[in-house]
């Protein structure tokens, strides 16, 4: 027998259900919700060679953990917008997100988008962020309380870079290769000042404007300068091999160094004949280092059998670090608030990152500085480690 | 002073100048003949790197095949830009003509990020890398080869400009339309002649410009030292542009090296400046030159 429904009915339904979460029913769903991870990702534009890895890794990351059943018994839900890396876009994706979903972390794409939401981010209290810019700037817990980045500093990597120079060469000659953008100029002012503690001399800097083809100039001056370790930032690929194509065709036997993003194996690879010898300095293992115990590495390959980048690495373990630290808040007890999330990042101390770092990481601040020196060997095609692990400030 | 060293500037400054003309000539050779200015010169130029690379590294072709398909995809990217875009905009203000061709340089972009990928890549070695001596003064060897290839390309062109039927046509239709139409010249094949010729002089360029720095989706913010370029010389002038590209070329080897790199820009701007306010159609150019 049927009974059809009225709109008493109806009114005492929705009465009911009202009630129901007014006593406690929401709490409860809130409890079990997903997590949101929201991210500004340059899909397109300059930095779309990153940012596809970055997005990988992000989702992959990701997909062992809510494979696993999460953090705390509650799923991490990725909500990315494609930015062409420009501010305004990053900014227009961050307000839709956060408009849309609960947001408690968040990954942003530049050092811009970095320095323009921070003031945002501290307004809102509620979001943990991370993001593909290792600026010196952003690695200052005062100013930037709310943010951390997933490996050393632009300066830290300079500072790993020259402490492996002076203790090769005591009292070495250094070249500074930079492009005249915010990111090729970030780490050299302090790098200068490390150098001369260390007792290295910088005999030439060299400045190159963003998108220069040509770089004949530039070579002259470096060769007058003759330096024993050149050391370019502020670059993914060119103007390096053009550099060190026309050095070593000038009789320059200066040894060639590059930051993380001109240091990816397959990047590095491109570079052709020129690059056999070009050291660069990274947080991470590569992809294809079976050395050691590393197991997350290990997934990552069964995963993705075929190379990834150092990009995706860098999305994969800022995801990682995240996770850690909202895992450590609800361990605590304490509401997902960014403070809370940075106070459980940064109790972070001799952590294992399944391999991926070489060395168990602290982050006391808003940096993990350590690093390593590979060197590209050309039979193997890949980037060897050239130096222990490096670890700042011990 | 060293002047060894001075002579080592000049030469790797005439080098970078010479790929600056050669791109400035494909950029006055539409705006003499359609009064276009086409800021996707620099993303057509992007086109033909990649054309290379793909021909070249994909395909395995030999690089004296790749260089042809690339300068023939560019004419035929020419082809159809002009019949499909630029030829119904004929008459609408120039304003709408040069947004389109923004648009079509964006396209251009993204459908090379859509095909090869968003990574910087490297093209092929396919010049001699043996250092190139001129007395004791280096040259860096693809810069030397790519200036020797560039200078080549201007002179046939001016050479083709001044002979041929194809090319009396064209600078009669820059001269006058309307006198052109009269005489019997179909200005419409001239119009997609130039585009034609332009792009593939163009897609030429990208190959040497990318063997020197690689190629990238960006690499058409090249494109906007060729506008400093024409503008300086005239942006309807060939010599103009041969003299503007030589001379940008010296002022930014210069200013780079005893100013540093930062200052290339502000120095090279500013001889636009300057050249603006004596001479405001350029150097080599026609005072009739309506500006935006």
């Amino acid at each position: 027998m049927t009974r059809k429904l009225t709109r008493r009915d109806v009114l005492a339904a929705g009465a009911a259900m009202g009630s129901g979460l007014a006593i406690g029913i929401r709490p409860l769903a809130a409890q079990g919700a997903d997590i949101v991870l929201g991210g500004s990702i340059p899909l397109t534009g300059v930095f779309a060679f990153a940012g596809v890895g970055i997005h990988n890794g992000i989702q992959d990351y990701l997909k062992i953990v809510n494979d696993a059943g999460g953090v705390g018994g509650r799923k991490i839900k990725y909500v990315a917008e494609d930015t062409g890396y420009k501010v305004d876009a990053s900014v227009a994706a961050f307000n839709k997100i956060t408009g849309q979903e609960k947001v408690s972390l968040y990954y942003g794409d530049s050092t811009g988008f970095s320095k323009t939401i921070n003031p945002e981010l501290e307004r809102r209290g509620t979001i943990l962020m991370a993001g593909a810019s290792f600026a010196t700037e952003l690695n200052d817990p005062k100013k930037y309380p709310l943010q951390f980045m997933a490996g050393p500093d632009y300066s830290e990597m300079f500072g790993i870079l020259l402490r492996y120079c002076a203790r090769e060469q005591s009292g070495a000659k250094l070249d500074f290769v930079y492009s005249d953008t915010e990111f090729g100029r970030d780490p050299i002012a302090p790098s200068e000042a490390l150098a001369k503690t260390l007792g290295l001399n910088i005999v030439e800097k060299i400045v190159t404007p963003p998108g220069s083809v040509d770089v004949s100039t530039e070579v002259l001056k470096l060769r007058r300068a003759n330096p024993d370790y050149t050391i370019f930032h502020g670059y993914v690929l060119a103007p390096i091999p053009e550099f060190m194509t026309q050095a070593k065709q000038m009789g320059l036997r200066s040894k060639f160094m590059g930051t993380f993003w001109s240091s990816d194996n397959s990047t590095v690879q491109r570079m052709g004949d020129v690059a056999e010898g070009y050291m660069g300095v990274m947080p991470y293992r590569y992809y294809y280092d079976a050395d050691g115990n590393s197991p997350m590495l290990e997934k990552i390959r069964q995963m993705r059998p075929e190379y990834q980048s150092t990009a995706y690495l860098q999305g994969f373990t800022t995801a990682l670090l995240m996770c850690e630290a909202v895992k450590r808040t609800l361990a605590a007890g304490k509401e997902l608030t960014g403070v809370n999330m940075k106070a459980g990042l940064n109790s972070i101390k001799d952590f294992d990152t399944g391999g991926i770092f070489g060395v168990p990481i602290s982050i006391p601040g808003n940096s993990v500085s350590v690093g390593r020196i590979y060197a590209f060997d050309s039979k193997s095609k890949q980037m060897r480690p050239a130096s222990d692990w490096i670890r700042l400030g011990s | 002073m060293d002047w060894l060293f001075l002579a080592e500037v000049l030469l790797a400054g005439l080098g970078a100048g010479s790929l600056y003309a050669l791109a400035g000539v494909a950029f006055v050779l539409i705006y003499k003949a359609t009064r276009v200015i086409n800021l996707a010169i620099g993303e057509i130029l992007m086109l033909g790197g990649y054309v290379f690379f793909g021909a070249a590294a994909a395909w395995h072709l030999p690089a004296w095949i790749a260089l042809p398909v690339a300068i023939v995809a560019g004419a035929l990217v020419g082809a159809v830009v002009e019949r499909l875009l630029i030829r119904p905009m004929l008459g609408e203000s120039p304003i709408s003509v040069f947004m389109v061709t923004i648009g079509l340089g964006s396209i251009l972009a993204g459908a090379v990020q859509v095909i090869w990928g968003a990574d910087p890549l490297r093209l092929p070695e396919f010049m001699p890398n043996t250092p190139i001596f001129i007395g004791d003064a280096y040259l860096a060897p693809k810069v030397a080869y790519g200036f020797v290839a560039a200078m080549l390309i201007i002179v046939a062109f001016a050479l083709a400009l001044r002979f041929t039927r194809s090319g009396v046509a064209l600078q009669a239709t820059a001269a006058d339309q309307g006198a052109a139409y009269s005489v019997g010249i179909n200005v419409s094949r001239v119009f997609s002649l130039s585009w034609i010729v332009a792009c593939a002089i163009a897609a030429g360029a990208g190959v040497l410009v990318g063997a020197i720095g690689g190629i990238s989706p960006t690499m058409g913010i090249f494109g906007l030292s060729v506008l400093v370029v024409v503008i300086v010389g005239g942006l309807d002038s060939m010599l103009g542009a041969l003299v503007g590209g030589l001379l940008i070329g010296i002022v930014e080897a210069f200013s780079g090296t005893f100013l540093g790199g930062e200052y290339k820009f502000l120095i090279t701007f500013s001889v636009l400046i300057v050249v603006l306010m004596l001479r405001p159609y350029g150097l080599f150019g026609r005072h009739e030159i309506e500006r935006l």
